[in-house]
């Protein structure tokens, strides 16, 4: 009896004390979650297919870029029709917008997205991995280049994904740290992009080295600038497509003057419900001809109209302007076309990206147009680098000279519209010129914001508070006072 | 005792020497004249006391011939009494109502029901032998107050709800089973093996931690005694089942009336011809209702010697369904052991080990196309069988769900079996007076299998069709374990008493189970459904696993203080560590603290003569609920991430809905004000209090979130945040009184009522409320959890009587939003917010499913050999929505429409009959009933053979009894069931055609021996 006394009582301490928190430590069996992915290649590409996705939800940066601007009005159907395009149309926007908020959400999304891969980039190795990461790299900076020009300062979280409690405690950095934050991603990602893409609508050394050019030359790092993107020019890759007016067609997809471009497809149905979720470019809808019937073309909503002084400021003789602009008289009566006008009907569509015949039409139809959104054309490329040259401290007027004509002798049939300027003249003949060359394509804002020029061209700008828009109040809220909002709203 | 034993003996032994008078006789329990062995027996002069034996005799000598003595024992009525020298005395005991001094299992220990500060109510095994439930369950319903039970079905086998002290959560609001120490499942458990329950209702449960929120039910199985015969109970009963109610529904000629009355009321012929013909038609829930058959075994043996105690049952229950028979049929088997060893002075062994084994078969019970809601929509106007005696199949004017219901029953094929063993091995070692070590594994093992045939059948092109037959078949293992080691140290200082108690106990709780389905059974038969024979296959995914392993760890700490045993307090203190809480939080601690005070103990109160126990008590705790998602902190890759390379599709893999790191239990604070009390000779005992609830950290999903989570990536979403909060208060009442009337009369009964009062008082979503439960066919959802309404309350649109004519249609706003524009016969509904139109956010309170008021009545009575008992059970205030009409043209209806609107004047109430759609059937208050009911559980009456034939035959009891079960519901609720519910917190109280509770009539015999 007394062994068995001792026995039990050792038994039950030693239960007593082996116990510890570690017991309640597991892994579940079986599940792969988010924290026990990424054991195959596959997994990567796989996550970083999903990071891409994200950059289908831009249709709104490029739509937003042109209405808030003074190259077109808002539209749409009457004076209520998306109250958040109105406001930011007529500079009464606040913090209390939709669409303001659908961009900010989607934007972080891509960064976690991307962050989401990064974050395992050491887990295993292969070949192949590299550049995989590196695009994972350029698809973050991508995407919070987008939200530091849209909404200045933004929480950055460079080796991490996002998690519940960030808002109240990770501040928004100031411009220059987010700026110098997606200038050590894009460098990153040039360790291993290839010169040539695989699969079309990846992203190739050559996207990178723009976009870096396109973010010094916001921060006015001319030299910077410069250099990177001569880079990209003299490395040969990129080409004008001659023929201007086929860039923006379906067959001109993903042509020789194409350095990064949004992927978008007719082959997926989308509703209202999910605007993120569609794999169609939503804007050409939006865009669209109001009720129209007739060849070429089809319809939409009638939003993004553009204004009179945008058809103006195209020279006569250039080529640009039939292509950018349709103005709907004239073709109806050429053509016979019929057409509904909306709110604030000026008589022109921004006719590179309205809905065009010839796709599948699946349901929803205004939201599975498949034009892919050209975001930096190798166009871009040569103004980029003509501003820079032409703005560095002691400017290369010479090179910036020849790459502002090689565009413009794409835009006229002569030689009458070769440039040869120098100093302020120089930089004002390169900012007209993008005007004209990027009508309708989005960057139509935030060139006038970076160079100080937007209160003059856009109605009801005021200094100091329009540059950037108003971070959203709900984000304001959840910060709990961590978050200030941007001066002015 | 031993010392009295000895003097017993010594005597016995002819060792005294006086002028011996025999005193020679029994001890008795009044009611069923069985012995009481170890009763005591005082003689008040002397002070010497004895004790009955095994048999319940005494024996002692005195120099007197006539003594004084007091006679008492555990669970009965002190007695004094005068007697007489002789050798066959008689002494009857009647059982004491408020045993102050009884033994109640609290967590972890035990205390003398006097010295309890919490509010415990305990039911005891001879309460739950008069209820005769099937289920354990069923114990609880009407017995105790604050508790409310409620069945998932009728059917047989079908799951019960029990809820106590309110609804504390939109999750899982069930209490916790805690069986001879280890968490179990109390629902397997065969009720004749049960010795108590006591139901800890406040933070009483604290020491349970994040287990006790919503309550904590201590099981007790039989022990048996040390010192006692072995004793043989058997039990055996066979009953007959009916159904509870029958739907009033219109009869042939009624439904052609009405029928035609559709039509032409829209200016069309009628399609039913020679209507006055029509007689009353075919009854369809006659022929689907059937008598059903339950019989029960029940055999317990227990007894003890000086250093063992046994208990060992078996039993068998086999139970058709009123609807379906066999093929709605439940049959339970178990068989119990349970051994206690003194392993030594110091040391004792427990051992329990039951075995259950259940087999089910079920029929499709519950819904939009059940077997009952066939039956009532099947129109009177067919048959169910045709010429040659084959089903008939169901028109397709009746829509795609509505077919022959007895072709259903007669085509379900499946088959559930379950083998489960449950028990326990624990030691206790007392080195010292007062200090006890125990130590103590329980476990779970339960492995289920079943097998679902779906046979190839064309019932004429619904929905229900199978144009390929298969079979699906499971496996599922569910395992738990428990470990507990704890200390508990007793030890007195002066008047003071101190009671400390220290442990820990480990939990794990794992399973897994797997599923697959075959195609094309050989000989479309049932004898053939099995996926060895089944050899086709498909295009997608047919089988699947899932497993799962939670664990928790807890430490808990206890101290109890004693003052003068009139004044007492506790203090308890529990930490849980558990694998369903998020890294941030993956530990809570749950206080309480409790006291007490006996008012009666003092003098003032000593004076006066009828109140005899004066009680009051207060407790004041924290607690969890830890019934929430497994792994809720973990993200799942089920995002949607789809982009285009080369111009195709291609798919990538993201996160979807984000996680909550800091996701934790729902907590539950709890506070309870009581008294007890017991007056003129304990005869009337009385039990108030008064409790509240509030449980907040409730989990709520598709919490709004920042941004730069990711949360509106495509296929992502909000994550489930503890971010609600649920408020419980009310009243609690229970008065108990027994009395006799000379020597052979003898009654006690008891009465307990509860009010409710359930507030929602927090919902930290972006809209304020969320939405549950469903109505109709594509109408929005009719329930709601939202702040400043009962939880789960029905939210619709409210009438104003029907619209007589055009004018009154026109002075009316539009209420085309709805479906359809209004005309004269159909419901005017009110416009709430007075915006001049009708549409969606004219909608409100309109009911809920949680009752006011619920009421419970039990009564015994006891005359000579005869016992008669009946409890009865009442719930009023709450709500149900009818929603098992299918609303078709052609389906049969209730009879209220008999008093539909057929031209001015006629019926404020009941829509008229059209074939077009109407505005009239979205959800509103006419769809929402009063659900009140009074119910007669059970009844029972019974009879004993007398002492003097059962002592020639050498059995202790010969009973026969006659039960009759839920044999009268008074309602005004029309559907099937007033007391059938989901359980669901959001979503409940809402009828689709519930299988209706059983009405039983039993025969059967107990014997004991």
């Amino acid at each position: 009896m007394r062994i068995i006394t001792k026995i039990s009582f050792l038994l039950s301490l030693c239960i007593y004390v082996s116990c510890s928190d570690e017991f309640v430590n597991i892994e579940p069996q079986y599940s792969i979650d988010s924290e026990n992915y990424f054991n195959v290649p596959e997994d990567y590409n796989q996550a970083v297919i999903a990071a891409y996705d994200l950059l289908q939800t831009t249709y709104l940066n490029a739509m937003l870029g042109e209405i808030a601007s003074d190259n077109s009005l808002c539209g749409g159907e009457s004076a209520s029709d998306v109250p958040g395009f109105q406001q930011i149309d007529d500079m009464i926007h606040t913090p209390n917008n939709d669409n303001l908020q659908d961009l900010w959400d989607w934007m972080f999304s891509g960064v976690q997205r991307a962050t989401y891969v990064i974050e395992f980039k050491d887990k295993i190795d292969f070949t192949g991995k590299d550049k995989l990461i590196a695009e994972a790299y350029f698809l973050r900076a991508y995407y919070n280049f987008e939200l530091v020009k849209w909404f200045g300062p933004i929480p950055i979280k460079p080796n991490a994904r996002f998690e519940v409690g960030d808002e109240t405690s990770i501040p928004r950095s100031p411009v220059e740290e987010v700026y110098s934050y997606i200038e050590e991603d894009l460098l990153l990602s040039l360790e291993s992009l290839p010169l040539d893409v695989l699969e079309k609508g990846r992203v190739s050394s050559g996207a990178a080295k723009s976009l870096l050019g396109k973010v010094y030359l916001y921060q006015n790092k001319f030299e910077f600038a410069a250099n990177v993107l001569d880079e990209v020019i003299d490395s040969n890759v990129y080409g004008l497509e001659p023929n201007y007016g086929m860039i923006f067609e379906n067959d001109g997809e993903n042509g020789m003057g194409s350095v990064f471009e949004v992927q978008y497809t007719d082959l997926e149905g989308a509703g209202f419900d999910c605007f993120q979720c569609s794999e169609g470019n939503i804007a050409v809808g939006f865009n669209g001809i109001r009720q129209y019937n007739g060849p070429l073309f089809d319809s939409g909503f009638s939003f993004n109209v553009l204004t009179q002084s945008l058809v103006d400021a195209f020279e006569i003789g250039d080529i640009r302007k039939e292509v950018a602009v349709l103005d709907i008289e004239d073709w109806a009566s050429k053509t016979g076309a019929t057409y509904g006008t909306g709110y604030e009907h000026t008589g022109y569509f921004n006719r590179k990206y309205i809905a065009r015949k010839g796709d599948s039409n699946i349901g929803d139809q205004n939201l599975t147009n498949p034009n892919n959104y050209r975001a930096i054309r190798y166009a871009d490329v040569l103004l980029m680098a003509a501003e820079a040259h032409a703005r560095k401290s002691s400017p290369d007027n010479l090179k910036s000279n020849s790459y502002l004509n090689m565009v413009r002798s794409r835009a006229f049939s002569d030689n009458i519209s070769q440039i040869s300027l120098s100093g302020e003249a120089l930089v004002d003949a390169i900012f007209n010129e993008r005007r004209v060359e990027f009508a309708g394509e989005g960057h139509r804002f935030f060139d006038l914001v970076r160079t100080g020029k937007a209160q003059d061209f856009i109605d009801g700008f005021v200094i100091n508070k329009h540059e950037i828009f108003p971070v959203p109040l709900q984000e304001i809220q959840f910060s709990n006072g961590n978050w200030n909002q941007n001066q002015g709203y | 005792m031993k010392f009295i034993i000895q003097l017993l003996i010594f005597c016995s032994l002819g060792l005294c020497y006086s002028q011996a008078n025999n005193f020679k006789g029994t001890i008795k329990d009044k009611s069923s004249n069985l012995p009481i062995p170890g009763a005591n027996i005082v003689i008040v002069e002397s002070n010497t006391g004895y004790i009955t034996d095994f048999d319940g005799n005494f024996s002692f000598e005195s120099s007197e011939k006539t003594v004084r003595v007091e006679i008492s024992s555990i669970g009965y009525k002190t007695m004094t009494a005068t007697i007489n020298s002789s050798d066959s005395i008689v002494i009857l005991l009647e059982e004491s109502i408020e045993a102050l001094d009884e033994v109640v299992v609290t967590g972890y220990g035990s205390q003398l029901k006097r010295d309890l500060t919490g509010s415990v109510s305990v039911l005891g095994s001879k309460q739950i032998d008069k209820i005769r439930p099937i289920k354990l369950e069923q114990a609880l319903q009407g017995t105790v107050a604050g508790v409310n039970v409620s069945t998932q079905s009728g059917a047989p086998g079908a799951g019960i709800n029990i809820r106590i002290r309110g609804i504390s959560t939109n999750g899982d609001a069930s209490p916790v089973a805690i069986i001879d120490g280890y968490q179990g499942d109390l629902s397997l458990l065969n009720p004749s093996d049960i010795e108590s329950i006591t139901v800890l209702k406040d933070a009483q449960a604290a020491i349970y931690g994040t287990i006790g929120a919503n309550g904590v039910l201590l099981i007790t199985t039989k022990q048996g005694r040390k010192d006692s015969p072995t004793k043989f109970t058997w039990e055996s009963s066979l009953g007959v089942q009916t159904t509870s109610r029958k739907l009033p529904l219109l009869n042939a000629k009624e439904y052609g009336i009405l029928l035609n009355e559709s039509y032409t009321n829209d200016g069309r012929f009628p399609v039913i011809s020679n209507v006055s013909e029509l007689g009353e038609g075919y009854e369809w829930q006659d022929e689907v209702f059937k008598n059903a058959a339950i019989e029960r075994h029940a055999l317990t043996l227990s007894g003890g010697s000086i250093s063992t105690k046994f208990s060992i049952g078996a039993s068998s229950l086999k139970q058709q369904g009123i609807v379906g028979l066999d093929k709605s049929s439940f049959d339970r088997k178990t068989l119990r052991s349970n051994v206690g060893f003194d392993l030594s002075d110091k040391l004792k062994l427990n051992t329990s080990v039951i075995y259950t084994n259940i087999r089910r078969n079920s029929i499709n019970d519950f819904g939009l196309g059940s077997v009952l809601f066939n039956a009532i929509n099947m129109p009177p106007i067919y048959n169910a069988y045709d010429e040659n005696n084959d089903f008939t199949l169901a028109p397709s004017n009746l829509g795609i769900e509505i077919i022959n219901p007895l072709a259903q029953v007669s085509n379900t094929f499946n088959d559930y079996r379950l083998d489960k063993i449950n028990g326990t091995i624990g030691l206790e070692y007392s080195p010292l007076e007062g200090l006890t070590f125990n130590s103590r594994i329980g476990f779970n093992a339960a492995n289920s299998k079943s097998r679902n045939f779906s046979k190839l059948i064309n019932y004429g092109g619904k929905v229900f069709d199978v144009t390929r037959s298969s079979v699906n078949q499971n496996r599922i293992n569910n395992n738990d374990y428990s470990i507990d080691n704890f200390i508990n140290y007793k030890f007195a200082i002066n008047e003071q008493k101190v009671a400390v108690t220290i442990g820990s106990t480990l939990f794990k709780n794992y399973g897994d189970a797997l599923f697959a389905t075959g195609f094309d059974v050989p000989n479309n038969s049932w004898e053939n459904a099995d996926i060895s024979l089944a050899n086709g296959t498909s295009t997608e995914k047919t089988s699947g696993a899932y497993s799962y392993d939670q664990r928790r760890l807890s430490y808990f700490a206890r101290f109890q203080y004693d003052f003068k045993n009139k004044i007492f307090f506790s203090g308890l203190m529990r930490r849980d560590a558990s694998t369903k809480f998020g890294p941030q939080n993956r530990i809570g601690v749950f206080p309480s603290v409790t006291g007490g005070y006996i008012l009666s103990e003092e003098q003032y109160f000593k004076k006066i003569d009828w109140i005899n126990f004066l009680k009051i008590r207060a407790s004041y705790g924290l607690l969890g609920s830890d019934k929430i998602g497994d792994f809720l902190y973990l993200s799942q890759l089920t995002g949607e991430g789809v982009y285009v390379f080369d111009n195709q599709l291609s798919f990538g893999r993201a996160i979807g809905v984000v996680p909550n790191s800091a996701v934790k239990w729902e907590a539950s604070e709890q506070l309870d004000l009581g008294l007890d009390a017991t007056f003129f000779n304990n005869n009337i005992n009385v039990t108030f209090d008064y409790f509240q609830k509030t449980t907040n950290d409730l989990l709520i999903q598709n919490i709004p979130v920042s941004g730069i989570l990711g949360v509106r990536a495509p296929g992502s979403g909000s994550p489930t945040v503890n971010a609600g909060e649920i408020f419980n208060e009310g009243y609690e009442l229970m008065i108990k009184y027994s009395t006799s009337f000379g020597e052979n009369f003898y009654l006690t009964s008891s009465i307990n009522a509860t009010t409710l009062n359930n507030r929602v008082t927090k919902v930290n979503n972006s809209v304020g409320f969320v939405e549950g439960g469903s109505f109709g066919v594509g109408q929005q959802a009719p329930s709601r959890m939202e702040v400043g309404f009962p939880i789960g309350y029905f939210y619709g649109y409210e009438t104003d009587g029907i619209f007589q004519n055009r004018s009154e249609v026109i002075s009316h706003p539009s209420q085309v939003a709805l479906g359809a524009p209004a005309a004269p016969g159909d419901f005017r509904y009110k416009d709430l917010n007075e915006d001049g139109v009708i549409d969606d956010k004219d909608r409100t309170y309109i009911g809920d499913p949680i009752p006011d008021f619920t009421f419970g009545y039990n009564l015994n009575l006891n005359y000579k050999n005869i016992d008669f008992s009946l409890n009865a059970f009442a719930s009023v205030g709450q709500e149900i929505v009818r929603n098992y009409e299918r609303v078709q043209l052609n389906a049969n209806k209730l009879d209220y429409y008999i008093e539909r609107w057929r031209g001015e004047g006629t019926s404020n109430s009941v829509p008229r009959m059209t074939t077009r759609s109407t505005s009239n059937n979205v959800f509103s208050d006419f769809f929402v009933e009063d659900g009140s009911f009074l119910r007669l559980q059970t009844i029972q009456l019974g009879y004993s053979l007398p002492q003097s034939i059962l002592g020639k035959i050498q059995l202790d009891q010969f009973r026969l009894f006659v039960t009759a079960e839920n044999i009268l519901t008074l309602t005004r609720y029309k559907g099937y069931d007033p007391s059938a519910s989901s359980g669901a917190p959001i979503g409940s109280g809402i009828d689709n055609g519930f299988y209706p509770i059983p009405k039983t009539i039993t025969a059967g015999v107990n014997i004991k021996f």
